[in-house]
């Protein structure tokens, strides 16, 4: 391995190549994070010292001292390691299968893995609550079995655990499947022809090269699964069992004076996890080794022979479990004319359709504002994560390791905190001055831009480290600077893996409801502010049928691109 | 996955959002003393809530009304956040409870106005000091599912029946007002007291966040009994869903959904005429057209839902209530938090 310090002084061409007052650059890059990310929480943590007007740690003593926050913290962590752990298995495990393995249908799997991250958490829950309670079809199932079973009660730390996990495997699979593509096969065989069996293999060869995306993914799987609020509300509440997340909502929602402070310091704590949570992170990866080849293997290098078909059953039936049936329940309700009705055909109608689509033009201009908001996030996290990205990886000194951690802590916020100190951030930045953001979209802007950047900055870190600095210094070599470099050497080679991440930002974004729901104004509705506020009224039908018509247009956004695809390719002639 | 999927993605999918984006619309009129800008904040659902506000467009079309919509907690969460940064940027404010009003009142955050449209509501529905009026009447109630049970119930002790364990649901007072205020009224009646409560839990209740919650219960059939408030019954009900609105022998607690001005107001005469609309006899027929029993004694109840001559009110004291509402809250926690 190389000492890469030594090798210091040529990254910063990189970036000089594209601007040339570097210290102006770095001032004003330095101040803006400051503002946009760091005030906010500024004010989070200094109200968390504050009671009655005054500086002190009372708040601190006194929920330290209390039992239930000590309940409170070890339901979290175990919440948290238990879902993150079922994340990374089956996230890599996916991955793996889909990088290596002569699978068929890949490209529709990539669809369905995609999914969690699209439905909206509590039509996950409730459609597992459905299928696994008492009257749901598992328990029909199970009666026909000789043997008895006992109901699965989701209402649990173990329901939590296992339907988190389940939703936020895509982070881990998306941000793993490309690392995995890079490896280079020669390495793999080297090991086979040493002596090593397959395993060992896996464990000494793909492993640690996978590291970077493998720990990107489970970060941000940790960092969503400690900040998830949906799912512990809905599986938690009832069986009282308290996470951090709902605990800072329930503070929030007591009221009063006094609860916004211990709220503020519920979120510190919640923050101290985040971080615990980086220098994980940072562990691991510090050993994590660079790749030599940038190009993506998509021919399969497992061949699974006769156990194919059982791998792939397997595969579907997970789909179908985690994916389908959800999808079905959700669609099944938006067609009924009642919530509670039986489907048939004589409930059956269009009629929620009819009144999303026609007499309510909240959700259209809903689809619209979000789907800006979504996509300009998307824009300015590709420019601005990728360059944090690139001085992260190729420049690590504090200032970017420094910049890396508070660009992820709005992430690992909860939602209402995270929008309540946007408010105090945003209403007069300084005071006395009013700029007019708050109450407009432009503070959504803000707030996705803050709350998401890090899925880019993850994504393209994953990428940044999968090209080895010598191609970069080939390209000086040859003559290629500044601009050209960028153009025909390193934007080619870490598209794929910038456009997972913003892939992440623009989905994350488009369905995003508990920041949107504290800050959105008149004219300024997001989707998941609009679902969410049919369901609170108990418009279930048009919830559901609202959400159906978000999976259909993502759906039908696949289709196209899979059929522009086939068509690029055959008539290009070229086999992927 | 290639570039050329995941840009083609990208384009295709903000390409069919881009297609759909909806058009703004902006209130435009003439011809009325009273108009500018009006922030309301509000916990109505949002279609009542835009019903609402074009029926006051047509007597004011100067008045551009804009709307913020969500639970009371999260609007009064809002509210406070405003406040501590430097300026509340609602005018009118209508929400769950009159406790809620009375913590804002307080905290002198209101604006005093008594509106004459007041006359026709009964007194223990308006402040005494006009910070706040009712504008609809609310009662908790049960709901139970037709298809599970045969034999409906009379009293709130079907929740602590023992044939009903495990069947039952209620809202969370931690998260939910009206559930916050039920609990503070019904621990202060002799007939239930914190004992009603303990039995519920004794019964391994689901608590949910919502009422909504509650009728998705009860109506998909996970639950048979459940404590909710009335109007979202009735609709189901009339909707076709397999629940019945029961009111319970021992009379139910009343919410009132108080309606209130903040003092920093800067259009004051528009947040007036927007809170005598509401009261006045017109807002009331809308109110009760949308589904609400309205609180105008002159103004008769939807179909399904008790006026509020018919109903037997059980209440207890506001302030005590106010005092005491984290305390109730707490000893909650700590009964249902084992």
């Amino acid at each position: 391995m190389e000492n890469p310090n030594r090798r210091e002084v040529m990254p910063t061409l990189a970036l000089r190549s594209l601007f040339s007052h570097k210290s102006i650059i770095r001032i004003l890059a330095i101040l803006a994070i400051c503002v946009i990310f760091l005030l906010p929480i500024y004010r989070l943590i200094m109200l968390s010292f504050t009671s009655d007007g005054n500086l002190t740690f009372a708040n601190y003593t006194t929920i330290l001292q209390d039992a239930a926050t000590w309940q409170v913290m070890k339901n979290t962590l175990i919440v948290v390691a238990g879902s993150t752990v079922i994340s990374l298995i089956i996230g890599v495990s996916l991955a793996w299968l889909v990088a290596y393995t002569d699978i068929r249908a890949k490209r529709v799997m990539q669809l369905f893995i995609v999914l969690p991250f699209v439905i909206p958490s509590y039509i996950t829950t409730l459609a597992w609550t459905q299928f696994l309670g008492t009257d749901g079809l598992y328990m029909k199932l199970a009666s026909l079995l000789p043997f008895s079973v006992e109901p699965i009660n989701l209402y649990s730390l173990a329901g939590i655990i296992f339907v988190l996990g389940l939703s936020h495997y895509p982070l881990v699979y998306l941000l793993t499947v490309s690392v995995f593509g890079k490896i280079p096969r020669e390495l793999e065989l080297a090991s086979r022809a040493s002596g090593a069996k397959r395993w060992t293999t896996f464990r000494k060869v793909n492993v640690p090269l996978a590291m970077p995306g493998i720990v990107s993914g489970g970060f941000l799987a940790f960092l969503a699964n400690l900040d998830n609020f949906g799912i512990p509300a809905f599986l938690g509440i009832p069986a009282q069992i308290n996470v951090l997340s709902t605990y800072i909502y329930q503070q929030v929602v007591g009221f009063g004076p006094s609860a916004f402070a211990r709220a503020a310091t519920f979120s510190v704590l919640l923050g101290m996890v985040a971080l615990i949570g980086t220098a994980i992170q940072w562990l691991f990866l510090r050993k994590s080794k660079r790749l030599e080849t940038t190009i993506e293997d998509k021919q399969p290098r497992y061949f699974l022979g006769k156990r194919k078909w059982l791998i792939e059953l397997i595969i579907w039936l997970f789909f179908s479990l985690t994916g389908v049936v959800p999808l079905i329940s959700m669609g099944m309700t938006s067609l009924i004319t009642a919530y509670g009705v039986d489907f048939s055909l004589q409930t059956i109608s269009l009629e929620n359709y009819q009144f999303i689509l026609n007499t309510s033009s909240k959700a259209k201009e809903a689809l619209g504002n979000s789907a800006m908001l979504a996509g300009v996030t998307a824009v300015i996290g590709i420019v601005i994560g990728t360059a944090i990205a690139y001085l992260r990886v190729r420049k690590p000194n504090f200032l970017s390791k420094f910049t890396e951690v508070s660009i992820g802590l709005p992430y690992a916020l909860p939602g209402t905190v995270m929008a309540l100190s946007m408010i105090f951030a945003w209403m007069e930045p300084v005071p006395g001055w009013n700029p007019g953001i708050y109450g407009s979209i432009m503070i959504l802007f803000i707030a996705y831009i803050t709350r998401f950047l890090i899925l880019q900055v993850r994504g393209s870190i994953t990428a940044i480290m999968q090209v080895d600095l010598s191609m970069e210094e080939a390209a000086h070599v040859s003559g290629a600077k500044g601009w050209s470099k960028w153009r025909k050497i390193l934007l080619p080679l870490l598209f794929p893996g910038v456009l997972t991440g913003a892939f992440l930002v623009f989905l994350s974004a488009l369905t995003e409801l508990t920041v949107s729901s504290l800050l959105w104004s008149s004219n300024s509705e997001t989707i998941g502010v609009v679902i969410f506020g049919f369901e609170q009224a108990g418009y279930t039908t048009y919830s559901t049928a609202f959400s159906s018509l978000i999976v259909m247009l993502i759906i039908l956004g696949f289709t196209i691109l899979y059929l522009a695809q086939s068509y690029w390719n055959r008539k290009v002639g070229k086999r992927t | 996955m290639s570039k050329i999927k995941f840009s083609f993605l990208l384009i295709s999918i903000l390409t069919i959002f881009t297609l759909l984006a909806g058009c703004g619309q902006t209130q435009e009129g003439n011809a009325s003393s009273v108009s500018g800008e009006l922030n309301f904040y509000t916990s109505q659902p949002d279609a009542d809530a835009e019903k609402l506000i074009s029926a006051f467009n047509e007597q004011y079309t100067d008045v551009n009304v804009t709307v913020y919509r969500s639970g009371t907690e999260e609007v009064i969460s809002k509210v406070q956040a405003e406040k501590q940064a430097g300026e509340v940027q609602a005018d009118v404010l209508l929400v769950a409870d009159a406790v809620t009003f009375e913590s804002l009142k307080k905290q002198d955050m209101l604006l005093e106005y008594k509106s004459s449209e007041a006359e026709q509501i009964p007194d223990s529905f308006v402040d005494s000091d006009g910070m706040y009026t009712g504008t609809k009447v609310m009662s908790t109630a049960l709901v139970v599912n037709k298809e599970k049970v045969s034999e409906m119930p009379t009293s709130w002790k079907v929740l602590t029946d023992e044939g009903s364990s495990g069947q039952v649901v209620m809202p969370s007072p931690l998260y939910s007002g009206a559930a916050a205020y039920n609990l503070g009224v019904l621990t202060r009646h002799d007939d239930f007291d914190w004992e009603f409560y303990e039995n519920i839990q004794a019964n391994e209740p689901m608590i949910t966040q919502g009422n909504g919650d509650v009728l998705k219960a009860v109506a998909n059939g996970e639950k048979s009994y459940g404590m909710v408030v009335d109007f979202i019954v009735a609709r189901a009900e009339a909707d076709g869903s397999p629940v019945k609105l029961v009111y319970p022998d021992e009379g139910v607690p009343v919410i009132t959904e108080p309606i209130g001005i903040m003092n920093n107001t800067d259009n004051q005469p528009a947040a007036k005429a927007f809170v005598d609309f509401v009261l006045s006899q017109e807002g009331q027929e809308l109110a009760a057209e949308i589904g609400y029993t309205p609180i105008r004694e002159d103004v008769s109840a939807p179909e399904g839902l008790k006026t509020i001559e018919e109903m037997n009110v059980l209440d207890a004291d506001i302030n005590e209530l106010y005092q005491n509402r984290e305390l109730d809250k707490e000893q909650f926690n700590q009964l249902f938090g084992e």
